[in-house]
């Protein structure tokens, strides 16, 4: 058929997949399988897609990328820019693969943290009753393609009312050149718990990659679980996120998205409100120059009565680089009571930036109150001059103001050496001299 | 309280009855002779003829669109009758000479013509299925040099005109239903403004769909030369059926420098009985074009009918500082669903545009804004201002916005605003401690909900608005 269009990127993947031994029981081996059976049934897609209108994934099917394995060597020093000062635990991964090495976990009492590999035999059950159940693999190829190649997982089990303040760093590293890389984590917050994860992708490479990353977290009741994902690839990479976050009854999940790299990225992030009373936010900055195309869809899904969510995307959009943004909201039959608000800024420093931005709202419960807004503009010539009043140079003015758009969602993040970084990166792309 | 909301969203349709007038109806089905059928019976020119052709021949090799949020049984074309026009008696010279029933119907629907001309200035184009009975006002209008005529008409007397502005903003192959109206349009309204010149009154066209089983393809044209101005309104009431209807009418306005088109609509088609059977399929193109500077196209609308609407006015803003607008309220209720918003289209340098849209929903119905707000790298200081409010009575019924913005200029400014909510428990105890009865209460929250775009009505229309909505929404609020 004409739609099976050879596409190298995928044909390639598929090939070099290896079939678990026929005869496994292994509930792994079994779920790499079926995600291997969807993504024969899938195709990659392309702008026709609704989902895809706007991000042309295209110059990825002529990349033969196949799937990473550890090989190069990476030296110690290489993550230690990102380490953080307060983090409890630490956990490195190269191109998917675990990296105990460059990992340090703390006092794990009471808390569950480590590869897939080094917790089966402790927590196999726990982590099987959950991973490949929340992403849902039957109809994302990118989440069939992440799940087919799981090798490795980070997983962080935080039981009934433990509480870990100090927040756990989860640093996946792209260290190869032309291979795809399948970063997977598993986050089981079980009720009244408590937690912080930041997730942060960086390259040690100055070449293409394709980054595909799978994230799965399940929220038990009042359990309270905070969520820091930070995409700095390099400027040539492909990066694609799924997240999937499942919400039991009271419980509070807040994210903040901070996308600064890749060529083309993609993040989806699914916020499921499955109990009643649960909260959300989900707030973004996507700041990107030059031809970087970022795109972040959201889905907040409000299941059952008495829900909450907020949220605030910004973009700042420089040189000829695109901005995304899709964000639904879907409130269902019965979610009465749900109040919900979410806002989308974006800012175009050039006349050759641009924005598509769709905030959607889907409601079918009548006792709710939902608001939505999106701004798309430039920097306000009022603000300019007011700051100018004051002794500013034009040029000044314009990157304070640009700084202070985005430094709104830096401000946010509750771990104070990541914001000092951030800030520190944010400072230096909005100082155009 | 839910009681009274009931009886309020249960109002039936006032307006269904058929009229027995003899009519000269086409065979079923559509192939290239219906269409050189259509083309001869109204002694078309050759022109015309290879337009409808030529739409018939895309229309063929398109699809019907899948992606709006409405469902609806497959349409079987070739089970739909292409032309049906009241039998010609003579030509007629004044009201007195139009058949006596079909005066009635009129009378029936409140719209008494040569009174309400008379008195409200109102000329009416009437529009009785697919051919245009009577012209009043045409001799006061011809005084300033306005046409306003049935589209047949303008295509015997002023070719040329047609000629030059047919289908130059919904091309022949623009959509689906736009292709299928292009082919086979039996009739609509013309109107054009010269140069300069102000209509002294506000041109009106009533709508009315008779015959069973014969879809109506409406299609209207309105040139508003430079410096010329006018206000059109458009009414529509149908009879009750069981098998559904398509109505897929074209709408085009063209705009030239510093010219000024107002097009209202208040369309109450049937809309199907409480379990969603019968109703019109509403499937409209509607575009305007701001060719020139300054010019300003604003669509206002009032949808409260039809079991589906799926239509989305729009403003292609190409001349410089030209302006477009949309007002709408759409009132859905039962299982009526509405699909409906506007395009914007930036292209001139400093154009502006401001969409209002208020959307209510009732019973089991589902309303959809769909709005789409384009920047063009060409439109510089472009600036939009969107805002559109859902109101929800009843836990069956849906709302949704999907409101597309696409900058692709930094000078441009874009603002969008939405909001989704119920009537408040504590705006009706207000109203009730202050000795306003629910059902009135309600009847006054939705009229001011739906304020901002009433006054963009004219006034007769913001009277029949305003009555219409009560009226549909009676009893519906608790």
């Amino acid at each position: 058929m004409s739609t099976m269009t050879s596409n190298g990127y995928l044909e390639n993947l598929v090939q070099s997949w290896q079939r678990p031994p026929a005869a496994s029981s292994n509930w792994l081996d079994q779920l790499r399988a079926n995600a291997m059976e969807s993504v024969g049934t899938l195709r990659m897609p392309t702008t026709g897609d609704e989902e895809w209108r706007f991000t042309d994934i295209s110059p990825l099917n002529r990349l033969p990328y196949p799937a990473a394995y550890p090989t190069a060597e990476l030296s110690l020093s290489a993550g230690e820019p990102y380490y953080l000062a307060e983090t409890a635990h630490r956990l490195v991964f190269v191109d998917g693969q675990f990296a105990p090495e460059l990992s340090s976990i703390g006092d794990t009492t009471g808390i569950v943290v480590g590869s897939l590999s080094s917790l089966m035999a402790t927590h196999g059950e726990k982590i099987a009753h959950k991973l490949g159940n929340l992403a849902e693999y039957r109809n994302d190829i990118f989440t069939a393609l992440n799940t087919a190649f799981l090798r490795d997982s980070a997983c962080i089990i935080v039981p009934q009312h433990v509480s870990e303040t100090a927040p756990i760093h989860l640093l996946f590293i792209a260290n190869q050149k032309a291979v795809t890389s399948y970063p997977r984590c598993l986050v089981i917050a079980e009720s009244g718990s408590k937690v912080r994860i930041l997730e942060d992708y960086i390259g040690t490479e100055k070449d293409a990659y394709v980054t595909n990353t799978v994230v799965e977290m399940s929220l038990g009741s009042n359990a309270h679980v905070e969520h820091i994902r930070v995409q700095r690839d390099n400027q040539q990479a492909f990066h694609i996120g799924n997240c999937t976050v499942s919400l039991a009854p009271a419980s509070q999940y807040h994210s903040i998205s901070i996308t600064l790299g890749a060529f083309i990225s993609r993040y989806n992030l699914n916020i499921l409100l499955n109990g009643e009373g649960a909260e959300c936010t989900a707030d973004g900055l996507a700041l990107i120059s030059d031809q970087q195309l970022a795109d972040t869809h959201t889905f907040i899904d409000h299941v059952k009565p008495h829900g909450k969510s907020r949220q605030l995307h910004k973009c700042i959009v420089d040189g000829m680089a695109h901005g995304v943004f899709n964000g639904k909201i879907m409130v269902r039959p019965h979610a009465q009571q749900t109040d919900s608000s979410q806002l989308s800024r974006n800012l175009l420093l050039t006349n050759k930036a641009r924005v598509d931005t769709k905030p959607q709202l889907e409601i079918f419960a009548n006792d709710v109150k939902c608001a939505h807004g999106a701004t798309v503009g430039q920097l306000d010539k009022e603000e300019i001059f007011y700051l100018q009043s004051r002794g500013l140079s034009d040029l000044a003015a314009r990157n304070l103001l640009t700084y202070a758009f985005g430094g709104e969602v830096i401000d946010r993040i509750s771990i104070p050496s990541l914001k000092k970084q951030l800030e520190g990166i944010v400072l230096a792309r909005t100082q155009i001299s | 309280m839910s009681a009274v909301l009931q009886n309020l969203v249960n109002q039936p349709y006032k307006h269904g009855f058929v009229t027995e007038i003899e009519s000269d109806v086409a065979p079923k089905g559509l192939n290239e002779d219906i269409i050189r059928l259509i083309s001869s019976k109204k002694n078309e020119p050759e022109w015309l003829l290879t337009f409808r052709l030529q739409a018939y021949e895309k229309w063929l090799s398109m699809k019907e669109p899948q992606w709006q949020n409405v469902k609806f049984p497959k349409i079987d074309y070739q089970s739909i009758s292409y032309y049906s026009a009241p039998k010609p008696k003579k030509k007629l010279a004044s009201m007195d000479e139009v058949d006596p029933e079909l005066l009635r119907t009129f009378e029936k629907l409140g719209v008494p013509m040569h009174e309400r001309a008379a008195l409200a200035g109102v000329a009416v184009d009437v529009i009785f299925d697919s051919v245009s009975v009577a012209t009043t006002y045409k001799e006061k209008l011809a005084e300033v040099g306005i046409i306003f005529c049935s589209i047949s008409e303008a295509v015997r007397n002023h070719p040329e005109l047609v000629k030059k502005y047919l289908g130059t903003v919904v091309p022949v192959g623009d959509n689906f239903y736009a292709a299928l109206n292009s082919a086979v349009f039996t009739d609509g309204s013309f109107c054009y403004i010269p140069k300069g010149v102000k209509c002294p009154m506000d041109l009106s066209t009533y709508f009315r769909i008779n015959t069973e089983g014969s879809g109506q393809f409406e299609r209207t044209l309105i040139i508003a030369e430079e410096g010329a101005s006018v206000s059109y309104l458009e009414g529509c009431t149908a009879p009750q059926f069981d098998t559904n209807q398509l109505h897929a009418a074209v709408v085009e306005l063209i705009a030239l420098d510093n010219a000024e088109i107002k097009y209202s609509t208040v369309q109450n088609w049937y809309a199907g009985d409480e379990n969603g059977i019968g109703g019109i399929y509403n499937f409209v193109t509607k575009r305007g074009l701001a060719k020139g500077v300054n010019s300003r196209i604003s669509w206002t609308q009032v949808e409260t009918g039809s079991a589906i609407t799926w239509k989305y006015p729009s403003c292609i803003l190409r001349g410089e500082n030209s302006v477009g607008e949309f007002y709408s309220v759409a009132v859905t209720n039962n299982l009526q669903q509405a699909d409906t918003g506007t395009k914007m289209i930036h292209i001139g340098r400093n154009t502006r545009s401001t969409i209002i849209s208020k959307s209510i929903s009732a019973g089991r119905s589902n309303s959809s804004y769909r709005g789409l707000v384009r920047v063009t790298p060409t439109a510089e200081n472009a600036r939009n201002y969107s805002q559109c409010d859902s109101m929800l009575i009843g836990d069956q019924c849906g709302a949704n916005t999907f409101p597309y913005i696409q900058v692709h200029n930094n000078s441009a400014k874009v603002e969008h605003e939405a909001s989704t909510s119920k009537i408040g428990e504590d705006q009706l105890f207000y109203f009730m401690q202050r000795g306003i009865g629910t059902e009135e209460a309600v009847s006054m929250i939705i009229n001011g909900f739906c304020k901002e775009v009433f006054q963009q009505l004219p006034m007769e229309f913001a009277v029949e608005a305003t009555k219409l909505l009560s009226f549909k929404l009676e009893g519906s609020v608790g």
